[in-house]
């Protein structure tokens, strides 16, 4: 890997945190994934401008994955063309990571992770913490993780190249993602008992409020699975009843 | 003034969501904050944006789904709620939910559009790539500052016609908008593996927030 160097390489990582910038139907994020490839690919094609250019070409084809484990095969295909691999074999491996980086960062990060530190952050702000003090937990939490996991895939696909599924293996992400989705349970409870019981929370708005909240807290955990739309119209459809009714009063 | 401060900002946001970065500063909860500080009403932008983040606790920009937009939602939600009077809170919320629907169209429009510009892999020059990169990004930042001022402008006339004639007092609007976000939570805890796997961890978290919520 002589071609790529320390700026090359900080190059492609920074790009890595817009490859959803052209995000599309057509080729997803195939696009970016070719913006964030190309001041690698402009060193290791240097003075080879037609490969330069196939090289943007075959990478601008469709790829999808979860935007942060994405750098997972965004470092292996660094290495992957720095070690002048055949074209076909670097497509196939993209092909082979994509599903694998997609499920496993939908539910580590967007289904356990975001809801796990999101919850921490609204149980302090119910306990009394000034919302400043909340607002940067969240940031400083979420984006440790986050940033750690763009860091650690980056690195992972560009050490290991075609071999990074044993990276993958090793860092037992499903492991992780049962260990957050437990701890984000804890959350969860902690977040329903500081809003029962807190200042401004359903204590304060009564019985029968509390009563409706724990029929809605049962329907929703019957209905849904990732659903949001329920919350959407439960909400909308009170607020636009009670208005009505005051407006017509 | 005010209002376009609103849009530039909820343009920033929007970009945070999918485009560029996604350290969530996007989040209903940040964003709440942020567009509070912006109208010079902190409160109301932290407790709107709170009640946005338990409502979308469930909602994640996930692969090609379409999600409602939490940035824009909020930051509209927020100008309509500083409008002021007795509703402006609950009817606020309720209209950067729909907002929220408004804003994850026009992202499922902007893809569409993304999807033309990007060139042929065999016709595909470099600078052309970035050229076309950075010309979706730059579309993101309009199509979300666009949205933003729509629905503030919307937002705050609908706060102006309605908010007075609120029937509820403070209390009752706050456990209105609680039992909503009950909803959600039961959601998330169906998505977090259900209450007969989870009720021992939640039960001790519940257990946590009821003595917390006693003693701090």
């Amino acid at each position: 890997m002589a071609t790529l160097t320390r700026r090359t390489l900080a190059a492609a990582f920074a790009r890595s945190f817009l490859i959803q910038g052209s995000w599309n139907y057509r080729t997803m994020l195939g696009s970016g994934f070719a913006f964030a490839m190309l001041p690698a690919l402009r060193r290791i094609f240097q003075g080879d401008p037609k490969g330069f250019e196939a090289s943007v070409g075959r990478h601008l084809e469709h790829f999808n994955a979860h935007p942060y484990l994405s750098n997972v095969a965004l470092g292996a295909a660094l290495r992957l063309e720095s070690d002048g691999e055949d074209p076909e074999a670097v497509r196939r491996f993209k092909t082979a990571v994509r599903g694998p980086l997609g499920g496993l960062g939908d539910a580590l990060v967007w289904a356990s992770w975001l809801p796990a530190v999101s919850m921490a952050a609204l149980a302090l702000l119910w306990l009394g913490s000034p919302g400043w003090v909340a607002v940067m937990v969240f940031l400083v939490v979420y984006n440790l993780g986050h940033v750690g996991l763009r860091a650690w895939g980056f690195h992972a696909g560009l050490t290991e190249g075609r071999g990074v599924a044993r990276s993958l293996s090793r860092a037992s992400l499903g492991a992780w993602t049962e260990r957050v989705r437990a701890a984000a349970s804890v959350l969860l409870g902690l977040l329903v008992g500081a809003v029962l019981g807190g200042d401004g929370g359903l204590g304060e708005a009564g019985p029968l409020w509390g009563g409706l909240a724990v029929a809605a807290f049962v329907g929703g955990s019957i209905v849904g699975h990732r659903l949001w739309r329920p919350t959407a119209v439960a909400v909308v459809a009170a607020v636009a009843v009670v208005a009505t009714w005051g407006w017509l009063l | 003034m005010e209002l376009l401060w609103v849009s530039l900002l909820g343009g920033v946001l929007a970009l945070d969501a999918t485009s560029a970065g996604q350290f969530m500063v996007s989040r209903p909860l940040v964003s709440g904050a942020l567009a509070g500080w912006v109208l010079g009403d902190a409160t109301t932008g932290l407790v709107v944006g709170a009640l946005l983040e338990l409502y979308l606790l469930v909602s994640f920009p996930s692969g090609g789904a379409r999600f409602p937009e939490g940035a824009t939602a909020t930051v509209v939600a927020v100008a309509a709620a500083a409008a002021g009077g007795p509703g402006a809170i609950p009817i606020g919320a309720a209209i950067g939910l729909v907002w929220g629907q408004v804003g994850g169209a026009s992202i499922s429009l902007l893809r569409k559009i993304n999807g033309r510009l990007v060139p042929a892999p065999e016709t595909a020059r470099p600078e052309r790539v970035v050229a076309m990169h950075v010309g979706a990004l730059a579309l993101d930042f309009m199509r979300g500052t666009v949205v933003t001022f729509a629905g503030a402008a919307a937002g705050r006339w609908t706060v102006a016609v309605l908010s007075g004639a609120w029937p509820l007092d403070p209390e009752d609007s706050l456990g209105l908008l609680l039992v909503g976000g009950a909803v959600s939570a039961g959601i998330l805890l169906r998505s977090l593996g259900g209450f007969r796997r989870r009720r021992v961890l939640f039960a001790v978290g519940l257990l946590l927030g009821l003595v917390g919520a006693r003693f701090l």
